[in-house]
């Protein structure tokens, strides 16, 4: 989860927003070289004498129409190959169902048992002490870790939109239609996110939280629910 | 934190505090070099903005590149532990294969 008055990236917790990190930190690198240069020009501009003698500037058109074009190639690719990786499907060992309402979550885990369940944010009021407020939940999506997951999200009323940015996953859950994304979760923790599409008077009150965990801890836990 | 124009982290980015000293060093070096030859005062500043840029972002492709190399390792070598300790001892392990085809060459 984030710290107060964080304003970076949370740490990534699947390898997708790894990449994601990766990228952002490059393209920051390639903004500051840009912002130093324009800086640099403005200055130059500033201490400069104003004059209306220039009639043809075939360098520098050259230079301000081919160093873009480089930018844009050293931003472009890295961001297509996320792009790409983004959509690739491994086979997924689990998949679950999020189903968005005003103003709570259901998850449905539907391969091997029925089982499903709501998810409410616990109120201010019952949390117990030291736990995040807004963000706890009743009961926690639980999944194992180092496994493909694949998420079907949707919506029972409004748009609700099912966000976690540990894992670098952010999906509309739109009324009538099935949005599909996976991810992997690279270590076992507990992961929060919240309701990303506005929804009602609520929508700051339906968080998302996923518990990670090995393969041995889920089984028990997913035994223990349909039991 | 300190943000470098106010938004990039250099403490924290891997490979940043790096870029933006080397950048810096080539940008003295370039500009002084250039003034030291032609004594073009502003000619030298432009050079040593442009010194600035490349070597940052040189060093920064460089630096970036190598990192990739070392994550791809520590998750090749992270996946032989986990495989190793999975399968020692057991048919699939690969060392205890090489060791049988040593034993039949002998």
């Amino acid at each position: 989860m984030a710290n107060h008055s964080q304003f970076g990236f949370q740490d990534a917790s699947s390898p997708i927003m790894e990449e994601l990190v990766e990228f952002h930190d490059h393209a920051l690198m390639v903004a500051l070289a840009i912002c130093s240069l324009v800086l640099y020009l403005l200055m130059l501009m500033l201490m400069e004498k104003l004059s209306s003698n220039t009639v043809d500037a075939q360098e520098v058109e050259l230079i301000w129409t081919i160093l873009p074009a480089i930018v844009l190639v050293l931003l472009a690719l890295p961001s297509l190959q996320i792009l790409y990786m983004m959509d690739e499907i491994d086979e997924p060992d689990l998949t679950l169902k999020a189903i968005g309402h005003q103003w709570y979550w259901t998850y449905e885990y539907t391969d091997f048992k029925d089982l499903s369940f709501d998810s409410y944010m616990i109120p201010t009021t019952e949390l117990p002490l030291g736990h995040f407020r807004l963000l706890e939940v009743d009961h926690r999506v639980v999944i194992p870790m180092e496994s493909p997951i694949r998420i079907i999200v949707t919506a029972d009323d409004v748009l609700h939109s099912w966000a976690v940015p540990t894992l670098g996953v952010k999906t509309d859950a739109i009324p009538g239609r099935l949005n599909q994304t996976s991810f992997i979760t690279t270590r076992p923790g507990i992961f929060y996110g919240q309701c990303s599409e506005i929804c009602g008077a609520n929508h700051s009150f339906m968080p998302i939280v996923i518990e990670s965990t090995p393969l041995n801890f889920f089984e028990t836990w997913s035994s223990s629910l349909s039991s | 934190s300190f943000k470098l124009l106010g938004f990039l982290d250099v403490g924290s980015v891997p490979c940043a505090r790096e870029s933006v000293l080397y950048g810096s060093l080539g940008s003295f070096v370039v500009g002084l070099g250039h003034f030291l030859a032609t004594s073009r005062v502003r000619r030298s500043c432009d050079f040593a903005v442009g010194g600035f840029i490349c070597t940052m972002l040189g060093y920064w492709f460089y630096c970036r590149y190598n990192l990739a190399q070392h994550r791809i390792r520590q998750r090749m070598l992270k996946e032989g532990m986990r495989n190793k300790i999975l399968f020692e001892g057991s048919s699939l392990d690969p060392e205890r294969k090489q060791t049988g085809n040593e034993r039949s060459d002998s």
